[in-house]
């Protein structure tokens, strides 16, 4: 049985500390059992800059059992994959204990991003690009970051696709209609 | 007014001999006040008994020399210590008597908290116990005063851990341990090696959750969830300890009150306990006597020395190395 009243107490805590942390908890439906969790890119790493977010689906043990969290931003680091955004942390599987919580997870999460683990990877590809070429990783992770975890305003997205030669009125009502996302407005424009 | 015993029953309306009957009927004779359970020295009620605790004095006459009995009855414990005080002469007063001070009930009214004949009550009333704010501590008998006081500390004491008790939040639940809903939830559970507080539900379904594969047992489920120290046991306790002493005071009373049941797997003999000489619970025969326990040694392998509550021959050959 989840125990929904510490869900509860959890996302409040989660919220009076947000602008300190920068870290957010916000329901995806009413019954709690599904999340989306936030955190901000470490400072001085690749993922600097970008908003990333998390899946989370709360297990009918919970707090005795784990959450399950899963990136649903693309990420490139060695111990997330970067297919389907699983991610490879101890505390959330045999390490889990009842004194953490949904905010304690996500802190470790963020501090994996800052420290990656390449002898112990979940994504083989990424972990042996790190090992070998770790300024390839470097620049990977940046442009992985740039491109998916930044949200970038309106006006560049607008701006971005003027230059591609289509009209100011045609891009804004394409943006729209396609709730914001760049590629979807672009292949929208592309199609009419 | 007569020498005769005021009879109980016409006090009550209700005798039913009347004119015949040998006790008086005349309601200004004083009544038979005595406790005769406490002069078998059965009466169960003690200090609270409302009849006079008067021990049967061996150098009075018995029944035939009635007079001086009646007026040894007669008297009642105020008028008695009044007179004590007057005279300031103890020794005459209770040759006279025969009573000491300390066999006299003290008012159980004002023992309780308060006494509404305050003054004017024919009781003595006992001296103030500054712990309870009771007057319930007997002048004349030191052993019952002690213990009171002794007993009231250890309420106070109680009392006193609680309050401090009422804030601690459990790790797990994130809820007050003592503000949960119903009063079986409203208990700590102490890990014998570390000091956070846990509810005992939360901590109990912690340890006994099925663990997930790959997980040591001994590091996660059995370990503090906080600083995953390791502790063997969970000892429930209602309130949250403030020094080292106190929690040891709580687990070994809990350890004690465990070993006073029997334990089912032992079964007075009949079954076989997995936790051996190391259980918690009582291992005594059906006649009563207690199991013996003899601690074997084993020189292990390494040089450590390996307890063991029963050799079976499997572990010897377990360890046979054929060359």
């Amino acid at each position: 049985m989840i125990d929904f009243s510490r869900i509860q107490k959890e996302l409040q805590d989660c919220e009076r500390n947000q602008d300190s942390s920068g870290i957010r908890v916000c329901p995806k439906s009413d019954n709690l059992t599904r999340l989306t969790g936030t955190i901000p890119g470490p400072i001085g790493t690749p993922y600097e800059g970008g908003t990333f977010q998390i899946d989370i689906t709360m297990p009918d043990g919970y707090p005795f059992e784990p959450p399950k969290m899963q990136f649903s931003t693309k990420v490139w680091h060695p111990n997330i994959s970067s297919q389907s955004g699983a991610i490879c942390l101890d505390i959330l599987k045999d390490q889990w204990s009842p004194a953490l919580t949904l905010k304690t997870a996500l802190v470790s999460i963020q501090a994996l991003l800052s420290a990656p683990e390449p002898k112990d990877p979940q994504d083989a590809v990424v972990a042996e690009q790190y090992m070998k070429n770790y300024q390839v990783f470097v620049s990977t992770a940046r442009y992985w970051t740039e491109t998916f975890a930044k949200k970038s305003s309106l006006e560049e997205k607008v701006k971005r696709l003027v230059e591609m030669g289509f009209g100011d009125a045609q891009v804004r009502s394409a943006i729209e209609s396609s709730g914001g996302d760049e590629n979807l407005a672009l292949e929208k424009l592309c199609s009419a | 007014m007569s020498d005769r015993i005021l009879c109980k029953f016409f006090v009550h309306g209700s005798c039913l001999k009347g004119e015949n009957c040998e006790f008086s009927h005349d309601s200004k004779d004083p009544p038979n006040n005595v406790c005769t359970f406490y002069q078998k020295r059965i009466c169960l009620y003690g200090s609270r008994c409302r009849y006079d605790h008067v021990r049967a004095a061996s150098n009075l006459p018995l029944s035939s020399d009635s007079e001086s009995l009646d007026r040894s009855i007669s008297t009642t414990p105020s008028r008695h210590l009044q007179q004590q005080g007057d005279n300031n002469d103890g020794d005459k007063s209770s040759n006279v008597y025969c009573i000491h001070p300390r066999e006299y009930p003290i008012c159980s009214f004002a023992a309780a908290g308060d006494c509404p004949r305050g003054n004017q009550c024919p009781h003595m009333h006992g001296d103030l116990c500054n712990t309870c704010g009771k007057k319930c501590l007997h002048p004349f008998r030191p052993e019952e005063r002690e213990e009171h006081t002794k007993e009231c500390e250890k309420k106070q004491k109680h009392i006193e851990a609680l309050k401090q008790s009422q804030d601690i939040e459990c790790s797990v639940c994130l809820d007050r341990i003592l503000s949960k809903a119903t009063p079986g939830e409203r208990k700590f559970g102490l890990l014998t090696e570390c000091d956070h507080p846990f509810c005992i539900q939360c901590i109990r379904n912690w340890r006994s959750s099925a663990p997930v594969s790959g997980m040591d047992v001994n590091s996660t489920l059995r370990a503090c969830p906080i600083c995953r120290k390791l502790s063997y046991f969970v000892v429930p306790s209602v309130v949250w300890y403030s020094s080292p002493e106190e929690k040891k005071e709580i687990i070994d009373i809990y350890k004690a009150k465990l070993r006073s049941i029997d334990c089912k797997h032992f079964n007075f003999g009949n079954g076989n306990c997995p936790f051996g000489a190391s259980c918690f619970y009582k291992h005594a025969y059906s006649d009563g006597h207690l199991e013996e326990v003899v601690l074997r040694h084993l020189g292990s392998q390494e040089g450590e020395t390996v307890i063991t509550d029963s050799i079976r021959l499997s572990e010897f050959l377990g360890g046979l190395q054929i060359f």
